[in-house]
């Protein structure tokens, strides 16, 4: 059998999938610049972030920007396959786990000499521009304010009868109320996810208890930190606070997989902006709370984030272009319009007032959280070693481990431990 | 002598190399020229990279700066300090002993349903070798991570009889398991091969033998199994060899991870992780090499052992 596809076929379907891929994008041969966009992300920031560049190319038709966006998992082998390649995108979207490794190693470009030359950050907030500067060079240009931050589904909550207050709920008030959500809907939904395998969690307590998770490379906490940090789930496990292990393990970090989009939990540890991701796959109210409190009255555990920044290629053929198409995105009314607080609050306090006016409900109640998180937020972390994100991964294998009852948590702590300082102390 | 020799020589030497080298190229730059492509995919796709990949296994490289020389440090670190490495050799060990017996088995009892000489047997055969064609795909993977999930459909069709099934692909019991099954439904490239080797035993044989009152049963240990123990081993070696290099359903299935706690981290997987999640170009080379000395020793041994097993006609 052979399959035969006519010459009008083929470049019918493959303009259809150039559309698909490119939607709202430029041809990219008619331009005289041609810029390439690489972002992570979902859906609904797609087609924002192309909204973007429909803005940008219909005023500057000389310029041509072609996107390309990826989950998070396959969103670094790519960047790091380019990067390697000399095949380098111009604008990426960096996260704050691997800018300090990309700046450091010169493939991002220092932005210094374009600000107040092409690149405007006079209305930035001050611990934004600090979160995108590396060894005193700005690298990045933060997309957005972001911070930690629990989703909850209201109705299933309300349901059940369970009450919390959004900026002062406790890992009591979990271990309490746990039960009744469990009872009140038969065993189907719990009222929380099992966190303990949730690094912004875990630094979140950390913080509550006055230590981190690193400072100057090496771990900031020990191992009875990480006992007890496992032994708080167990408890809650217990209780069927949370979910059964095997319901957490089918969460594979993309949104459709998490509990809370699948009604297996009524909330979900994750970052404020994803508060409007959420929402487009929960029929039900969303609402926005803190991480869980050690007590009610703690500080210090949340920081105000930049949730992901614009980097410029040090290996752009056109800088100038890239620098300009950054500044658009971040200063104009009508982009910021456009992209919300999909990415975070604006980190600009000109286009924070220019989207105030135009954000939904849940927009506004990321935006509300941002700013009431003034006074228990504490400072923001310096950029994290080199292998947190392996880390990352290893805390949440470990966190099995511990969940499935294959080790308990005298025994986690230590073995954790050790294999973080395994980790930090490997070359690549 | 000497001075003859000399003489009668140059002529000698001289002319039939030059008819040499026009022979080569009359007749045979041709076939090279229409080898080119062909040549061009081995050395620049092939032979280059592993020759890259092989000098690259004795070096840190992160790809974002050069590499530097690390002598043998990382096959060392793999032998003497490495628990995930021991983990995924375990789990991909498992997954090889497990299902390649499985497959086989199971393929070989196909084809002996289909070689009755049924009616509609090329629908049939087409039928069952589906899986296999589908197999590696990214949309069986996620097909599959469906069928197993807490609520898909193996537990719908146990509920009927009261059973309440566990969330069979994220619980580090079964996860291995449903991949393992996974391998199996895929049998219709062995099976396949099974029928056209079933076809080449003399019928007379089985007439023989049934003259002679040996049962069915009798028949296949006797006759079917020793005759077929060639197509045995190559479809044997053929699966062991995709079996240690099995990797886009557990990738598919973990998102990944190769969790729950690493339970279905295969080799192939944590040397992905390496490669591109940690960006440990060189140890993750070194992690390729072992495996290819893995696969090689292991073929190795089943040639050695085939003298005592397979039986060729001759």
């Amino acid at each position: 059998m052979s399959i035969t596809l006519s010459r009008r076929h083929f470049l019918a379907s493959s303009a259809a999938a150039l559309a698909v891929g490119a939607s709202g994008v430029l041809p990219a041969w008619a331009q005289n610049a041609n810029l390439r966009l690489i972002f992570w992300g979902g859906q609904a920031r797609a087609d924002r972030t192309y909204g973007v560049v429909d803005l940008f190319t219909a005023e500057h038709p000389d310029v041509a920007i072609e996107g390309e966006f990826l989950g998070w998992a396959d969103y670094w082998p790519k960047v790091a396959t380019q990067t390697a390649g000399g095949n380098q995108p111009d604008i990426i979207q960096m996260d704050y786990r691997y800018i300090g490794e990309y700046a450091r190693r010169g493939s991002l470009a220092p932005l210094d000499s374009y600000v107040g030359a092409g690149l405007d950050i006079s209305s930035f907030d001050q611990d934004q521009l600090r979160n995108g500067t590396i060894d005193g060079k700005l690298i990045g240009v933060s997309l957005g304010v972001a911070a930690g931050a629990t989703v909850f589904n209201s109705k299933v909550l309300g349901d059940a009868g369970v009450d919390i207050d959004p900026m002062r709920w406790t890992y009591d008030d979990l271990l309490t109320h746990g039960p009744k959500v469990w009872e009140a809907t038969g065993g189907a939904t719990a009222m929380a996810p099992d966190g303990s395998g949730i690094e912004l969690l875990f630094e979140n307590w950390l913080r509550q208890k006055g230590k981190a998770l690193y400072a100057d490379g090496k771990p900031a906490f020990t191992p009875e930190d990480v006992t007890e940090w496992f032994e708080l789930w167990a408890a809650l496990r217990e209780a069927k606070a949370i979910i059964s292990p095997d319901e957490q393990a089918i969460d594979t970090g993309q949104l459709e997989t998490a509990p809370l989009v699948r009604g297996k939990s009524a909330m979900n540890f994750t970052t404020s902006n994803q508060l409007v991701a959420y929402q487009t796959l929960v029929p039900d109210p969303l609402g926005i709370a803190i991480y869980p409190a050690t007590s009610a009255d703690s500080k210090g555990g949340h920081y105000r984030n930049s949730s992901q920044y614009f980097a410029l290629s040090a290996s752009s053929a056109a800088p100038e272009k890239a620098i300009e198409f950054i500044n658009f995105f971040v200063n104009t009314p009508a982009a910021a319009t456009l992209l919300g607080v999909e990415r975070g609050v604006p980190a600009s306090s000109a286009m924070r007032d220019a989207v105030a006016a135009s954000l939904d409900e849940r927009g506004q109640m990321v935006v509300k959280y941002i700013a009431d998180l003034g006074e228990i937020a504490g400072d923001v972390p310096p950029t994290p070693p080199a292998s947190a994100g392996e880390i990352e991964v290893a805390l949440k294998t470990k966190s099995q481990e511990v969940a499935f009852g294959a080790q308990s948590p005298a025994d986690a702590g230590p073995a954790f431990y050790d294999q973080v300082i395994q980790t930090l102390g490997r070359t690549s | 002598m000497t001075v003859q020799n000399a003489t009668s020589t140059i002529p000698y030497s001289e002319a039939p190399k030059a008819s040499v080298w026009k022979r080569i190229w009359q007749q045979d730059a041709p076939g090279y020229l229409f080898l080119l492509p062909w040549f061009i995919g081995f050395f620049g796709l092939t032979l280059g990279p592993m020759i890259s990949s092989l000098y690259l296994s004795f070096n840190h490289f992160d790809l974002l700066t050069a590499p530097r020389w690390a002598g043998v440090d990382n096959y060392v670190r793999m032998f003497t300090n490495d628990p995930k490495f021991a983990a995924s050799m375990r789990v991909t060990m498992f997954f090889v002993v497990f299902s390649v017996p499985l497959k086989l088995a199971f393929a070989l009892g196909v084809a002996l349903l289909l070689n009755r000489g049924m009616k509609g047997l090329t629908l049939y055969r087409s039928l069952f070798y589906l899986p296999s064609l589908l197999g590696a795909s990214v949309a069986i993977a996620i097909l599959w991570r469906q069928i197993f999930a807490a609520d898909g459909l193996v537990n719908k069709f146990l509920s009927i009889f009261g059973i309440i099934g566990p969330s069979w692909i994220s619980n580090p019991n079964y996860s291995l398991w449903t991949l393992i099954v996974l391998s199996i439904w895929q049998f219709g490239s062995p099976m396949i091969i099974f029928l056209a080797g079933l076809r080449q035993i003399p019928q007379d044989m089985y007439e023989a033998a049934s003259l002679d009152g040996a049962s069915k049963w009798r028949q296949f240990w006797k006759i079917t199994l020793p005759l077929l123990t060639p197509v045995v081993f190559f479809n044997a070696i053929i699966q062991t060899i995709e079996a240690f290099k099995s990797f886009t359903p557990a990738f598919i299935i973990s998102g990944g991870t190769g969790n729950p706690i690493n339970s279905t981290l295969f080799y192939t997987l944590y040397l992905y992780q390496e490669a591109f999640g940690f960006f440990r170009m060189g140890y993750a080379s070194a992690l390729a090499w072992v495996l290819l000395a893995l696969v090689a020793v292991f073929t190795a041994f089943s040639f050695l052992t085939s003298k005592y097993w397979v039986h060729y006609d001759d």
